[in-house]
């Protein structure tokens, strides 16, 4: 949050600008995998990103992200499947429902702090796949079947775009006094309230926000893939891959999900397609290695590993060993 | 009488303790009132009920006449009511800047929304205690003493009416001990009513213009500062009864 020279972060926004372009022009390069394997990394950075709102800046580490990520894809099915309505209305709707449902949530467990935020979190997580299997307006245990598109580039673009988004919307909480009321939370609940900080308002808003994302993603999932079912969308297993990005990434810092999510799905889908069977042990390995020797995640890596040199590593297993 | 703070026989049980039983006093407007007693006492869930982050099972506070009874703790920093930990609470992950910028942007009548004007007053105020050359650190690096420091120029960002400081001098030596003494007079003159917890009695003496002296919950003593040092019951209550 310092500001550092003008000349620099000039430089800094261009190269940002010149790498969006360079994304937003990977459709026109004619590679149907490539634009595939996009599209699911930039849904992910964004669900990472989001998360980063509540579980970085907040420091409530939350569960309940995949059920936002899976009401905003039941949103955007239900509208399209269900009424014949256009993407757009459903996208509405599921921004809707994410952030409804958040805020209702949020005022009943955001009282609650740390490992039991996030236990109860995931105790809702598992409810809301057995409550939408029984939904007959969300096509039950079946899942629902939305009109087929067929344009990759479109999802890709849409994709890219709530990505920059959502990247935008956590520069500017960085800055604001909404950030630092969140970060003073995150650093001490008790002491924030005391120094005038609305805390259980912050944290509702902060977990609105977080839902905002990662709804809107799942919108974009559910018309891009055609078709949903209950256990396909509210996968506790996607939360934790949002987690381990975010916090892979430096939770709590603008870029850092954000190349988390990159730099995790792209080694993700070398294993798969080089050494397939053990892949998910490879990934494995990797996520322990990186939380032993970079806790902060890259962002804080990048910033403090040209001073330290090696010691940092050295540092850091000193510092988390048990 | 111009009360800031009045306590209305406030109590506290935790269960089957009894932290604060049937307390009541007041705080005028200007003054720094001393409040002590031995360990245990019940002089900081006295301030917690005070700041609001404990809820008293039974009786009333008012502040500037008014009662802020269910005033959760964000609403009575916005009123004017600000405080420091007995054991700190710091934003270790933040700048000493930004801690203290967090008071400035929260406190009192909600704040200063602009966050450049925040960062300027926060600046001032540590360096009215001394920091103005730490801003930069992360608050977790600083030493014992001048998180002491911090927690006060935190309190001092929320520009308060009422200002509740618990033990900000433990730990001190004498030398800290004077200037954080010339720190609070500095606030006084600024028209900031203090209510001070303190075991060092030097700080008591040279600070307070009245003390009152809590024993096991309950209020003892009140008077001035010298009557209150020298009765036999606060000597009693500290040292124990002498045998014969």
């Amino acid at each position: 949050m310092r500001a550092g020279n003008p000349a620099r972060s000039a430089a800094r926004w261009i190269a940002l600008a010149a790498v969006v372009a360079l994304l937003a022009a990977l459709p026109w390069c004619g590679n149907a995998v490539l634009v595939q394997f996009g599209i699911s990394a930039l849904l992910l950075a964004t669900l990472a990103q989001g998360w980063n709102i509540i579980g970085g800046y907040a420091g409530y580490p939350s569960f309940g992200n995949s059920v936002f990520y899976g009401l905003g894809a039941y949103g955007v099915a239900i509208a399209m499947a269900q009424y014949q309505l256009p993407f757009w209305v459903g996208m509405l709707l599921a921004l809707g429902l994410g952030v409804a449902f958040a805020g209702l949530l949020g005022l009943a467990v955001l009282r609650l702090r740390g490992h039991y935020f996030a236990i109860c979190t995931l105790g809702l997580a598992l409810v809301m796949t057995a409550i939408v299997s029984n939904l007959p307006l969300a096509g039950g245990n079946i899942g629902l079947v939305l009109p087929l598109l067929g344009n990759a580039a479109l999802f890709y673009e849409l994709a890219l775009g709530l990505l920059v988004l959502a990247t935008l919307t956590v520069f500017w909480l960085a800055r604001s006094r909404f950030g630092l009321g969140l970060i003073a939370i995150r650093e001490n609940e008790e002491g924030a309230a005391v120094m005038g900080v609305n805390t259980t308002l912050y944290k509702v808003l902060a977990f609105m926000l977080s839902a905002a994302f990662t709804a809107l993603a799942g919108g974009i999932y559910a018309y891009y893939i055609t078709y949903i079912d209950p256990a396909g969308v509210f996968d506790l297993a996607l939360n934790v891959k949002m987690i381990i990005m975010a916090v892979f990434g430096g939770p709590g810092s603008v870029l850092g999900p954000v190349l988390g999510a990159f730099i995790l799905s792209v080694i993700s889908e070398i294993l798969a397609t080089k050494v397939t069977s053990v892949a998910s042990m490879f990934f494995g390995i990797v996520i322990v290695v990186a939380v032993v020797f970079m806790p902060r995640g890259i962002s804080h890596l990048v910033a403090h590993v040209r001073q330290a040199g090696w010691r940092y590593f050295v540092d850091n297993v000193r510092a988390h060993r048990l | 009488m111009d009360a800031i703070l009045e306590a209305r026989g406030l109590t506290k049980r935790f269960h089957g303790l009894v932290a604060v039983n049937g307390v009541s006093f007041q705080l005028r407007r200007g003054e720094i009132l001393g409040l002590i007693g031995p360990n245990g006492a019940g002089k900081t869930t006295l301030v917690n009920m005070v700041s609001g982050t404990l809820a008293p099972t039974a009786g009333d506070l008012l502040f500037e006449g008014r009662s802020v009874r269910g005033v959760p703790a964000y609403r009575r920093a916005h009123l004017g009511i600000g405080r420091t930990f007995q054991v700190m609470k710091p934003f270790p992950g933040m700048s000493v800047l930004e801690n203290v910028a967090v008071g400035a942007l929260f406190g009192a009548n909600g704040g200063e929304r602009n966050l450049e004007r925040a960062r300027a007053w926060a600046r001032a105020c540590l360096e009215s205690v001394g920091l103005g050359k730490r801003i930069a650190q992360r608050a977790d690096a600083l030493g014992g003493p001048d998180r002491k420091r911090l927690e006060l120029a935190r309190a001092l960002a929320m520009k308060p009416r009422l200002l509740l400081l618990d033990e900000v001098m433990a730990g001190l030596n004498h030398v800290e001990i004077e200037e954080v003494i010339e720190d609070i007079r500095r606030v006084r003159a600024q028209g900031i009513s203090i209510l001070v917890i303190e075991h060092v009695m030097k700080a008591i003496k040279s600070l307070s213009d009245r003390v009152f002296v809590l024993h096991h919950g309950e209020k003892i003593v009140e008077g001035g500062t010298a009557e209150v040092l020298s009765d036999p019951r606060v000597v009693e209550a500290y040292l124990g009864r002498q045998r014969r």
